[in-house]
């Protein structure tokens, strides 16, 4: 065995490695750009800044449906300034972005695109490493520092929660409800339309500040109301492409 | 019945007999069931015993983290100087670069386990791979780099005396081992230059925090890596030496790693030099408020004393001047410092990148500032897993000789191989 023969192998290895690192990240990439223009439904939130009143029941049905944990919030609504006399606020639910940081960087596969453009968590899969955390620049997960035990104090006395308790050690985030979704459509029901197929949020605003639907769908009611309206998404220098809008609050909006 | 009674004198107690090495080892096992106690709490209770939170979701655990994966660099780069660029009288400081190493990266799953929410799903970035991820690619880095430390280092078990007594045919199979040290060294180089540069890379993908998001971090976190391994085999390896008759050095050896140490240093230091002037050319909000927490903000001693002027220029200085590395005090001083400086490193990134956090409101980026103070449970926990690496190095010294540069007798594979490896500069 020579020196020469080591180097060689040295640099077969090292090929050998980049292949099996590269291959499975351009299928990937290829596969990515296909999520990009799905075939299928592409769910949106189209939220209202002109209707929004800052009153938070969309954050408190969100806690309720969803059994939350007081210090956690997977919608949190922020007052950003005035338009006349209007207050402003910013509702943020998970972005549900369509080259989502969180998805790239989990280690386990614990973040992944569903087929209608949802970025779906496995909390059976998450082992608690938080590196989602620190890649959203949203801020729209959170880790389950403790366990959440006895009753939720945002759930009412009637109706119960839909969704399971996560344990302790796992991150999570808003699902824009996505079991409300497919039972929805599986009774025949239509998301943003149907108040049993939609976002609890969505229903639960008062004013209407919220709206649901299936940008694929040109005749949805997001795809009307981003044809006939400016909109903006959140941060979109980061190229995250978020699957929630804003109309902004402006004067003529509120007049 | 006569209940035959033992004589009160067996019952006396001798206490042994206080030496260095039971004081140390008793200081190390106060420590270690401190540590212990600490991790049993939080593997009981959970994370809320620490002072993370949602924004600095990282802290000291992860620093210590990085910093064992950086300490164990020795191994790689040292192996390679012996078996690839056929440098043979290094293989004694190797040898104990390895066991560091593989100390390291026990430490280093030890601290993750802890750090983690699911410690029982560690498993699962073998089963469920996302090769877009870097900390996936990091984990399995240092799973399959830790086998290869572990028959690295079996050579090295295989000179415990009651192992040789009791199981000669087993401590034979095990030293033989050493005849895959040439491809072990290779399959290091090729695991350790991925990984120890993706730990910093795992910062420099992210997008979110503008402070991070360069692609300097990776390479100035193989660099510093290899510098501090070996600083960190030469300091083990020269207080060994000075507190036991276990271990011995040759002094010229170490003399000339603490030199190659010295230009890594500089190639690190020049790198971090234009990295940091870099971010300096332009406003970038959250980049250039993350610099401002490095050079004049909360980080700022540990940035221009802890890092660049004790951790960098000083053991540059003491290193390549030859007066000073040939005195034993002032090299180990500057090896010391040279950990020391990695080690600020390490938490100076995690940091500096968490405690500012851009707002993802519209209009002007808003710039905000988190809070971290490592809570006891933590220094606790961390403590005890640095004791644990004292105690692995210190039985290590005593009963595996891992700094012993008199051996002469290599073994005859081994003497083959590097016969046919011409030895650059003899």
């Amino acid at each position: 065995m020579s020196n020469k023969i080591n180097r060689r192998d040295f640099i077969k290895l090292t090929v050998a490695g980049v292949a099996v690192l590269a291959v499975p990240q351009i299928i990937r990439q290829a596969q990515a750009l296909d999520t990009l223009t799905p075939n299928g439904r592409q769910w949106a939130m189209v939220i209202d800044q002109s209707k929004c009143t800052g009153c938070g029941y969309c954050t408190l049905a969100c806690r309720a449906h969803n059994d939350i944990p007081p210090e956690i919030s997977w919608n949190v609504v922020t007052k950003t300034g005035t338009v006349g006399a209007q207050d402003v606020y910013i509702a943020r639910p998970c972005m549900q972005c369509a080259h989502a940081p969180c998805v790239d960087v989990c280690p386990v596969k614990a973040s992944t695109y569903r087929p209608d453009g949802i970025v779906q968590m496995d909390y059976d899969r998450c082992i608690g490493c938080r590196y989602c955390e620190i890649a959203c620049p949203y801020g729209a997960r959170s880790f389950n520092w403790k366990q959440f035990d006895g009753p939720n104090p945002s759930v009412p006395q009637w109706g119960q929660p839909e969704v399971a308790r996560r344990p302790r050690g796992v991150v999570e985030k808003c699902s824009f409800c996505y079991q409300r979704i497919d039972r929805g459509l599986a009774l025949g029901f239509k998301p943003g339309i149907d108040e049993d197929a939609t976002p609890a949020c969505v229903v639960a605003c008062p004013v209407g500040a919220r709206q649901f639907g299936d940008l694929n769908d040109p005749e949805s009611n997001v795809s009307k109301l981003l044809k006939g309206r400016t909109s903006y998404r959140l941060r979109e220098d980061l190229g995250t492409l978020p699957h929630v809008y804003y109309l902004p609050a402006t004067e003529e909006a509120h007049s | 019945m006569k209940i035959k009674l033992p004589k009160i004198r067996s019952l006396k107690i001798r206490l042994p007999q206080f030496t260095l090495w039971t004081g140390w080892i008793l200081g190390l096992a106060i420590f270690l069931t401190a540590g212990a106690t600490a991790g049993v709490m939080v593997l009981w209770k959970g994370l809320s015993l620490t002072n993370l939170t949602d924004l600095v979701p990282w802290g000291l655990w992860i620093t210590i983290d990085l910093s064992s994966i950086a300490i164990s660099a020795g191994a790689f780069s040292l192996c390679a100087v012996v078996y690839l660029l056929g440098l043979k009288r290094f293989e004694p400081v190797a040898r104990t670069a390895t066991f560091i190493g593989l100390i390291g990266y026990t430490m280093a799953v030890l601290t993750l386990l802890l750090d983690i929410g699911r410690p029982d799903r560690f498993w699962h970035s073998m089963i469920y791979w996302n090769e877009h991820s870097l900390l996936w690619e990091v984990t399995m880095c240092v799973t399959l780099y830790l086998g290869v430390l572990i028959l690295e280092a079996l050579p090295i078990f295989a000179r415990f005396e009651w192992l040789r007594s009791h199981l000669p045919k087993l401590a034979e199979k095990m030293s033989q081992a050493h005849r895959l040290a040439p491809y072990l060294a290779i399959a290091g180089l090729v695991l350790s230059m991925l990984h120890q540069s993706s730990l910093g890379a795992l910062y420099g993908v992210l997008k979110a925090r503008p402070l991070w998001y360069r692609p300097d971090i990776s390479v100035l976190f193989i660099i510093s890596a290899i510098a501090a391994g070996m600083a960190l085999t030469v300091l083990a390896s020269m207080v060994s030496a000075r507190l036991t008759k276990n271990a011995n050095v040759d002094n010229n050896l170490l003399d000339r790693v603490a030199y190659i140490i010295g230009w890594v240093l500089v190639v690190y230091l020049y790198f971090r030099f234009w990295d940091a002037l870099a971010m300096t050319y332009t406003y970038e909000p959250g980049r250039t408020e993350g610099l401002q927490l490095l050079t004049g903000g909360v980080l700022s001693f540990n940035f221009w004393i802890g890092e660049i002027l004790l951790g960098a220029v000083v053991p540059i200085l003491l290193l390549l001047n030859k007066k000073t590395r040939s005195l034993p005090l002032w090299r180990m001083l500057a090896m010391i410092l040279v950990v020391g400086g990695v080690v600020a490193y390490r938490w100076d990134t995690n940091l500096s990148g968490l405690l500012i956090y851009l707002s993802y409101l519209p209009g002007e980026p808003a710039m905000a500032y988190a809070a971290y103070h490592p809570s006891l449970i933590e220094f606790l926990a961390g403590g005890g897993i640095v004791s644990y690496g004292l105690l692995a190095f210190s039985l290590g010294v005593r009963y595996l000789k891992v700094v012993d540069h008199n051996v002469v007798k290599v073994h005859e594979v081994e003497a083959k191989v590097i016969e046919a490896i011409p030895v650059p500069g003899d």
